[in-house]
């Protein structure tokens, strides 16, 4: 008997007449780790909320069809029962803390199950030595970092010893070693505790070799299902882009079989190249997006941080002798772990901040002394969190706000960007009512109506998907291409080595390591594209599918190599 | 800038009490600084809480609750003097002011805004203690028994203020890149500018309340009766400062019965120290507040005793 059951599920949000799932069949084995993967609003997480019985139970609406849970129907199912057997973990750590400490915020479910002490005691002490967490035991959760709130929000449902992990996007606001972190301990709580795993994620270059089975779900419905290895050749074929880089490299030049892991890419990457040199990096690398750096040289610097110094009031030292020089026209990523100092950087690039010592010169301004007044009229500045900008009635009255605010009359912007984001069908719509990429966009357009000779943005892709990414990517690459300087704060590398001219790392403070963005991620273990890792040895300076397929393509579509090595495999 | 005010654990023995026997021992201090007039005991407690202070490592909280109480007492001290006319010793004979009357200033009126000032201090330094000494949540969750849905309530408010103060400083920031000025314009007109901030964050709030609470169905909440888990544990050094606590309290009020503690200060001031009994009341009630610096004096510079509390 399979653990889920789904039969016919189809979903709809309370006053909508959209379906969110649409007849979807499914059947979940005990001990599985699944994967689903799908656009923003495909009904990746509606799916989760449904075998987590949130759905409809917390959120309402109409719902057809039967979810069996074990062969008991989940609706029929008391809620005590199905929490002690399912555990869910949601998207943004912060958003699902209740206690303010952590000790008694991994107590919360088990108090809500009625435990006794002596139990709680033992589920707590159990929980909390698995997930090495006794350090910060006793801290204030506000106060903990957002890999640790993560892993707080995983221990607070794991101490109710649920047989069953639903997360949704449990990666997407964590760095990149945080998230490694998290995925390692839930790989190790499937394959060693026997956990079923239900994964929802976007960034799927990290978790797709983990799981036994993905899940492809388009339009609220299930387009692909099936093992990782074999489904990614079909989803590349019904052109979907839910498939992790080293795998399209391969589907694309129609192996049978394509590898999944960055090691197993390498492998076969060697055994098709070999004998082969391919091209020097110097013929491809640094003229890529049409900027080449000696002309960056020639031109205009745009934000230019001299030897800056900044210690918060608490004492805590943040920048430490950080210089950093952006020309008009550039498309630079800064990189680097939490706390690094990147966000701090930023401020000071936006006058928000001043320096203890050092020099801030943005758009020929010294903005160390006269803040950020001088430059905010020519600056866009998005932060991390969209939602920030969003207060009006309708989607035309938030760019109309800033306009007002900088006295601009040519309100014929308004119409251009509402074009230009495909936000004119939401004219009239309240910006609250939208989804998340369509207001990540209601607030780009909100800051970009000045028509800014400086665009900042702070972690633009947390939680976005692959098309998404891609068109905010492009159209950065094409403001920077107009003559636009842009900057990124991000812990997507993907991204980085996509769309960016060049990219700076940050460590403790310091800028180790700044320049074209294949000098810099190109040398880098693990801060490069999984396309990098794969090429890194066997074809240097190779970062993204664009420059592979490039170089390597024509060196491996040699159809001989392709037959020799299908019928090696065969054999 | 504000954290030293509150509550960090330090790892001291201080903190380490139950929470119910610092309750206990802070309400005990409490009540006698109420029922306590002679400024002689007044100052005692005052200088003991310097001492528990100076225990829990917090000079630098105390200052900053001892710059927000000056002024008050300030006030008191002029306010006084200024508005009581039953002090005997006139020190000086002022005019006929309107509502006030006549503004003569005595000795004892002076006297008395003084020692309302320390009672004020006292007080200041009680609560500067409970801030040191008890971790807030281990409170909530002594009483989550009685009141499960009102602690909760409180636990998320104190959990969702720095968010909510990150999220508005943060708003501010985009705001102001947006070409709001909150400093300029009439005050009509920046109040209307605080109001949108303040709308953005209401909405974001409204937004992230729904994910909480799905996080907290999730977990079970509201599925049934629920149970209280209590970290915390009573050990004989909350046995010992409770016993104490109760001692100098019952010591306390047998000192007021018989005059001890008590102080006239109109018409004419009393004597400080009456007989040898006040001072001998004053000594054994601060001998059994003690207890729990000994303890805490013992706990670090004995093993034996260390391992016995």
């Amino acid at each position: 008997m399979p653990l889920f059951k789904v039969e016919n599920l189809t979903y709809y949000y309370p006053e909508t007449e959209k379906a969110a799932l649409r007849g979807i069949n499914l059947e979940i084995e005990e001990g599985e780790f699944i994967l689903v993967a799908g656009g923003s609003g495909s009904g990746k997480s509606s799916l989760a909320r449904v075998l987590a019985g949130l759905i409809p139970d917390f959120y309402g609406g109409r719902i057809g069809g039967r979810v069996f849970f074990k062969g008991k129907d989940i609706r029929t199912m008391d809620r005590r029962k199905l929490a002690m057997e399912v555990g869910m973990v949601f998207q943004d750590p912060e958003k699902q803390m209740v206690q303010s400490y952590v000790e008694a915020e991994i107590a919360f479910g088990l108090e809500n199950l009625g435990l006794d002490t002596e139990e709680m005691s033992r589920r707590i002490a159990e929980v909390i030595s698995f997930m090495n967490l006794t350090s910060i035991r006793e801290m204030f959760t506000a106060n903990l970092s957002g890999g640790q709130q993560q892993k707080l929000a995983l221990a607070a449902v794991l101490a109710m010893q649920p047989h069953v992990l639903i997360l949704d996007e449990p990666t997407s606001q964590l760095d990149p070693v945080s998230a490694e972190e998290i995925l390692n301990l839930v790989k190790r709580l499937n394959e060693e505790m026997g956990f079923t795993v239900i994964m929802i994620e976007q960034r799927l270059e990290r978790c797709f070799h983990l799981a036994d089975r993905v899940l492809f779900i388009e339009r609220g419905e299930i387009v692909c299902d099936g093992k990782a290895q074999e489904k990614a050749c079909e989803a590349i074929k019904m052109g979907l882009p839910f498939v992790p880089p080293v795998a399209r490299f391969f589907a694309d030049l129609n192996f049978p079989s394509v590898p999944i892991t960055v090691k197993e890419g390498r492998k076969l990457l060697r055994s098709c190249l070999r004998g082969k040199k391919p091209t020097s990096k110097i013929q491809f690398g640094l003229c890529r997006n049409n900027v080449h750096v000696e002309d960056l040289r020639e031109q205009n610097s745009v934000v230019s941080l001299k030897n800056v110094w900044f210690t918060y009031p608490g004492g805590q030292e943040v920048l430490k002798d950080a210089s950093l020089d952006i020309k008009e026209g550039e498309f630079v990523a800064i990189l680097g772990e939490n706390g690094a100092g990147k966000s701090t950087l930023l401020k000071h690039m936006i006058g928000m901040l001043k320096p203890g010592r050092g020099k801030v010169h943005v758009l020929g301004k010294d903005i160390s002394k006269n803040g950020y007044k001088e430059i905010r009229r020519l600056t866009a500045y998005l932060s991390q969190n969209p939602n920030d900008y969003l207060f009006q009635d309708t989607v035309e009255d938030e760019l109309l706000f800033t306009l007002k605010n900088f006295a601009l009359t040519d309100i014929s912007v308004v119409d251009e960007m509402l074009e230009k984001f495909h936000l004119s069908r939401y004219r009239k719509t309240n910006p609250r009512d939208l989804s998340s990429g369509e207001r990540q966009r209601v607030a780009l357009a909100s800051v970009l109506v000045t028509r800014p000779r400086l665009i900042i943005l702070d972690e633009p892709t947390r939680g976005v998907d692959f098309r998404l990414k891609a068109d905010l990517g492009k159209f950065l690459q094409k403001e920077a291409e107009k003559g636009s300087t842009v900057i990124v704060v991000t812990h997507d590398v993907e991204f980085a080595a996509e769309f960016a001219a060049k990219v700076a790392m940050m460590f403790s403070g310091r800028i180790v390591s700044d320049g074209e963005k294949h000098e810099v991620l190109g040398k880098s273990i693990f801060y490069s594209p999984q396309i990098g890792k794969m090429c890194m040895g066997i074809c240097e300076g190779v970062l993204t599918f664009a420059e592979a397929q490039e170089i390597i393509f024509p060196l491996i579509e040699d159809k001989r190599t392709i037959t020799l090595l299908r019928t090696g495999e065969n054999a | 800038m504000f954290d030293k005010l509150f509550y960090q654990e330090k790892g001291l023995f201080l903190q380490s009490l139950h929470p119910a026997t610092v309750l206990v021992y802070l309400n005990v201090l409490f009540v006698l600084s109420l029922l306590y007039q002679n400024p002689l005991y007044l100052l005692g407690l005052f200088f003991f809480l310097v001492l528990l202070i100076i225990e829990v490592d917090g000079m630098e909280a105390w200052s900053g609750f001892l710059k927000a109480g000056v002024s008050l007492m300030l006030i008191i001290m002029i306010i006084n003097p200024l508005v009581i006319r039953a002090g005997a010793t006139i020190i000086w004979h002022g005019p006929e002011l309107p509502i006030l009357g006549k503004l003569d200033i005595s000795m004892e009126a002076l006297y008395y805004g003084a020692v309302s000032s320390i009672r004020l201090l006292v007080i200041i330094s009680i609560f500067c203690l409970y801030n040191l000494m008890i971790n807030p949540d281990k409170v909530l969750n002594l009483f989550s028994k009685v009141a499960g849905k009102s602690v909760l309530m409180i636990a998320l408010s104190t959990r969702m203020l720095p968010t909510m103060v990150r999220d508005l400083k943060r708003i501010k920031e985009v705001q102001q890149f947006r070409g709001v000025d909150f400093d300029e314009g009439s005050l009509w007109a920046r109040v209307k500018k605080y109001s949108c901030l303040y709308n953005v964050l209401l909405l974001s709030s409204l937004e992230d309340s729904l994910e909480i609470a799905e996080s907290m169905q999730a977990r079970a909440f509201g599925s049934g009766k629920r149970s209280v888990y209590s970290r915390n544990i009573l050990r004989p050094r909350d046995i010992i400062c409770m016993v104490a606590s109760f001692l100098a309290l019952f010591a306390a009020i047998w000192g007021l019965q018989y005059g001890y503690g008590q102080y006239t200060f109109y018409p004419q001031a009393d004597f400080l120290i009456k007989d040898r009994i006040t001072l001998t009341t004053l000594s054994v009630v601060i001998f059994y507040l003690s207890a729990p610096i000994i303890l805490s004096e013992g706990w670090k510079n004995c093993r034996f005793l260390k391992s016995k509390i």
